[in-house]
């Protein structure tokens, strides 16, 4: 890293740089977390795997302790039975292990998996932080039956938790399953507990009221390293890009899941660091995250365009009938003379 | 419309090809819909409808959401077709009249044996209106659904309050339509609406039944132009082999003032029968030369 550049540069002069030749060209060097002024409009975040250390000496890696803190007492306490959903009778409870840190929980909405790697007999350890990657055309959101789960324009995925109802569908097509429920809190319990819905899921909110507020992310404005970043979405991409040129390191979030508001950049292959992950239960891995929705946007280009199927049949059907008539009709006349 | 009667089959053709192609397509469409619909709640799995042998599929929530999206294709193609087709042929027998309301209800209680059911144009008064009522949730279906497809494809990011929107009401009428559906399926149920199911399958209601129920509708459709006219009555004799009950409804159909629906008393079928002058074969006979000057 350009320790100079660095000491040179502020947020300012990085706002009156903004453009692509500037980002590339001043782009190895670690500017203020936040690029630009903005927490509005379209933000992306940067994960940078070669500057986290997993904040060796903590009890919890700093971004994972903040973000508990943060977000304690977002839970309603636990009524001590919760209902019993029928017929299935899962109950995911995690009111009494609220302290993991060490997996996504609906109280741990980040935690840093350590990555030991052998590359050729050259053993290195590196730290990734992994939470909700925000992506672009979240299925988590769209597909949510009660619009519980939106995307905001600032690329900020958040799930209402005064709408959810726990049927945890947005983890069924996260490529990353990162949302988790809590069961025994919620709408649901007003309704029809044993029959419909089974809790509130939670997952990262980006920190969308702190953005709002014009803060940063608690994670990001903890983090002593400053390996996460967020800013103006170019400028965060183009960052990206710059940094895993200079390190001829690796990209991660631009294409999966269809493109997502987090890069990771990294000096080691993600299908490398993918080999040190085994996707299990709130530990998701680095696969290739295909965004499955994709498959249906044909059909769905064609839902849009029905209307004018209908309406070029219903005019070409109803011209032919009427012509059919008048002929008849005229054929009558005739027939009458 | 190509209603018109057949009178050797003793039939009269209800619905046209047409007419039964859009009923099946949103019939069909609409119950894919339905339950596709259903899968995107997540419940298949957890009340096992993902065991059952073929509903594996149930719980992906991307194969159902494709199988809606092909439905809603053909769903909202015919509806749209619905609408043009039959607004700019003029065909507006399923739109409901001043009165519908009231009457439905006499209607609805004769099904259970309270009164006497008046003479019916083509559609009874509760089917217009159960026409406009599924109309109007299919419309707001619609619109709603292609505001959630648009958000899907083009703009997670829309207005929460225009997603909130789009989303509940298409809950709301989803509920909706499957109170309707029901109905719909209930109302085909009862006895004398049953005559009306040969109908939606093969376009045609039997003669008899119609000259019974619908003596407004066959008016409409016996005294065209003149040279109707007078082919009907060519075959006037041959009609009147066909019954009694039959040769008076054609007769009421064809010499009788409209009668007055507000007017129970006078229009039940009880009191057409029993009025003398009007229901002699003589009078039927003599009924040609009456009806010379038009």
């Amino acid at each position: 890293m350009n320790d100079e550049k660095r000491g040179g540069f502020n947020r300012r002069s990085f706002l009156k740089a903004a453009t692509g030749v500037a980002v590339a060209s001043v782009g190895l060097a670690l500017p203020e977390k936040a690029l630009s002024a903005g927490r509005e409009g379209n933000l992306a975040t940067l994960i940078d795997l070669s500057l986290c250390d997993g904040c060796p000496g903590k009890e919890s890696p700093a971004c994972v302790a903040v973000c508990k803190t943060l977000n304690q007492g977002r839970i309603p306490k636990i009524n001590e039975s919760i209902p019993v959903p029928w017929p299935r009778k899962t109950i995911e409870d995690w009111s009494k292990k609220q302290d993991v840190f060490d997996r996504l929980t609906p109280y741990n909405f980040i935690y840093v998996h350590r990555a030991d790697i052998d590359e050729g007999g050259r053993k290195r350890t590196l730290f990734v932080p992994r939470r909700c990657m925000h992506c672009d055309n979240p299925a988590c959101a769209t597909i949510c039956p009660f619009a519980a789960n939106h995307k905001y324009n600032n690329g900020a995925v958040v799930i209402d938790q005064e709408l959810c109802f726990g049927g945890a569908k947005c983890r069924t097509v996260c490529p990353w399953e990162i949302p988790q429920r809590q069961s025994g809190v919620g709408i649901y319990l007003h309704l029809l507990p044993s029959l419909a819905g089974n809790g509130v899921m939670y997952k990262c909110d980006l920190c969308n009221d702190r953005l709002k507020e014009g803060r940063l992310p608690v994670c990001i404005e903890a983090c002593p390293r400053q390996a996460m970043l967020i800013g103006d979405r170019r400028e965060i991409y183009a960052l990206a890009e710059a940094r895993a040129d200079a390190m001829k390191g690796y990209l991660y979030g631009k294409t999966e899941n269809g493109g997502t508001s987090t890069l990771y950049v990294s000096p080691v292959s993600f299908a490398v660091l993918n080999g040190t992950m085994k996707k299990q239960p709130g530990r998701p891995d680095m696969g290739t995250a295909e965004r499955r929705m994709a498959g249906t946007d044909g059909m769905g280009k064609a839902v849009l365009q029905a209307p004018i199927y209908g309406i070029a049949a219903g005019v070409a059907g109803a011209f032919v009938a009427l012509s059919r008539r008048k002929k008849r009709v005229k054929g009558g006349d005739n027939g009458h003379e | 419309m190509s209603d018109r009667i057949l009178k050797d089959k003793g039939l009269v053709m209800r619905h046209s090809l047409v007419e039964l192609v859009e009923h099946w397509a949103i019939a069909l469409s609409g119950l894919l819909l339905l339950v596709t619909g259903i899968f995107e709640l997540p419940i298949a799995s957890r009340y096992y409808i993902t065991s059952v042998p073929g509903l594996a599929w149930s719980g992906d929530f991307i194969k159902s959401l494709y199988i809606h999206y092909a439905a809603s294709v053909v769903f909202i193609a015919a509806a749209v077709f619905h609408l043009l087709y039959h607004g700019i042929l003029g065909e507006r027998g399923m739109i409901p009249r001043a009165g519908d309301l009231k009457a439905s209800i006499e209607v609805i209680k004769s099904f259970f044996g309270k009164g006497e059911e008046p003479p019916f144009p083509k559609y009874l008064p509760e089917q217009r209106l159960a026409y406009a009522g599924m109309a109007f949730i299919i419309a707001m279906l619609i619109l709603s659904g292609l505001v959630k497809t648009y958000k899907n494809i083009y703009a997670p990011d829309m207005s929460l309050t225009l997603v909130l929107w789009a989303t509940w009401v298409h809950n709301v009428f989803f509920v909706l339509f499957i109170m309707a559906f029901i109905a719909h399926i209930g109302a085909l149920i009862l006895k004398p609406n049953r005559p009306m199911v040969r109908g939606i399958f093969t376009g045609a209601v039997g003669l008899d039944y119609a000259r019974r129920r619908h003596p407004l509708w066959l008016k409409e459709l016996e005294p065209v132009g003149e040279d109707v006219r007078r082919q009907d009555i060519e075959a006037e004799p041959s009609l009147l082999d066909v019954s009694d009950e039959v040769a008076t409804a054609d007769f009421m159909g064809e010499g009788t003032p409209i009668p007055d629906m507000s007017d129970k008393a006078a229009v039940t079928q009880d009191s057409v029968e029993k009025s003398p002058p009007v229901v002699s074969a003589d009078v039927v006979e003599e009924a040609p030369a009456t009806q010379k000057p038009h």
